[in-house]
């Protein structure tokens, strides 16, 4: 599975990337991006099977990276896991009303990352079985 | 009908009741203005120097840390919080790269452990003691990484702070100097000048002294 990781702190990119592992991903097949300008650059480059973003970036931050993702027809059905510090009810909302698959407030550890996961693909073949 | 009114112009200055006395139009005009202009300058002045004296004192509090070798001017203090920004973030990243060192030490030892288990498990062989228990350090070893890492997503969380405190710097001079230089030109009458971007301390400082704050 194709994953592209988006935060502006590298930091924050290699924790991901390294719990994504841990949960058996394949680390080459994750990419990342340093905020939302250069995740689109790379969407449109190849294709990709999930996004996990953070929200406060430069340029474009997470929520208007969501939004161009589902303005997109072919990107409509792309998993997209928002991993951010802003847990405010209004932003909640926000990326809930922008098509958001999942929600994970930072910090966080990789059982909280798997279950979130394991939701949205839960989630997706649910409704991919009753499309 | 003037006489039902209570009388005003008692309590109004000398060259206002002059004024309101005056039957010339244009000369009331251009007096009254006049006035009307004085008290605005006043005003202005005031602003300017309100602006200036905060200012100062920023850059007071600025001086007061160069006795520890740090900034002396806003830009500067930008500059090291960027620098603590990415201090941190080496350090982060020095902490993870500890963890993926440590996590295949931890995992050979439990591997190691369960071999030695597999030949000998009598709970009276100090070689199956020893080995329960660098299977149990082992398990604790990997556990206490995963805490590590995670600890290590609050360098983020503080640099996402630093990084608003940075642009609330920014905008706070910006306002300062928009201030300075809107006051500066409505008290010597000129027109605003175009708002050029304010750099350094010195640009700063010319700005300030052109208008006499």
């Amino acid at each position: 599975m194709k994953i592209l990781v988006v935060d502006d702190f590298s930091t924050m990119r290699r924790i991901v990337r390294n719990l994504l592992v841990e949960l058996g991903f394949s680390n080459p097949l994750i990419q990342e991006a340093d905020d939302g300008d250069n995740a689109l650059a790379l969407l449109r480059a190849s294709a990709f099977d999930m996004v996990v973003t953070d929200w406060n970036m430069p340029n474009m931050t997470g929520i208007e990276l969501l939004r161009a993702i589902r303005a997109e027809p072919k990107w409509k059905g792309l998993p997209v896991l928002m991993v951010t510090a802003e847990n405010n009810r209004e932003q909640i909302i926000a990326a809930a009303q922008a098509g958001v698959n999942g929600y994970i407030v930072k910090p966080f550890t990789a059982i909280t990352l798997r279950e979130k996961l394991e939701k949205i693909f839960e989630r997706l073949a649910a409704s991919g079985a009753s499309a | 009908m003037s006489a039902t009114l209570p009388d005003v112009t008692e309590n109004l200055p000398a060259e206002v009741i002059a004024l309101l006395n005056s039957e010339d139009g244009a000369a009331f005009e251009q007096a009254l203005d006049s006035m009307v202009r004085q008290r605005e300058q006043h005003l202005f002045r005031a602003l300017g120097l309100l602006a200036r004296d905060l200012h100062g004192a920023m850059r007071r509090l600025g001086g007061e840390l160069t006795f520890e070798g740090v900034p002396d001017s806003m830009a500067d203090a930008r500059k090291h919080l960027v620098e603590v920004l990415d201090m941190s973030a080496k350090a982060a990243h020095r902490s993870l790269d500890f963890a993926d060192r440590m996590r295949p030490e931890a995992a050979a030892l439990s591997l190691n452990a369960a071999e030695v288990l597999d030949f000998t498990n009598s709970k009276t062989d100090p070689a199956a003691i020893l080995a329960h228990q660098a299977l149990a350090f082992a398990e604790k070893c990997s556990e206490g990484l995963d805490d590590m890492v995670m600890a290590q997503s609050w360098q983020d969380l503080s640099g996402q702070r630093i990084k608003k405190v940075v642009g609330f710097i920014e905008s706070v001079e910006t306002s300062l100097l928009e201030l300075v230089r809107l006051t500066g030109s409505l008290a010597s009458g000129d027109k605003p000048v175009t708002a050029a971007k304010v750099s350094s301390q010195d640009d700063a400082d010319r700005l300030l002294s052109e208008f006499g704050f």
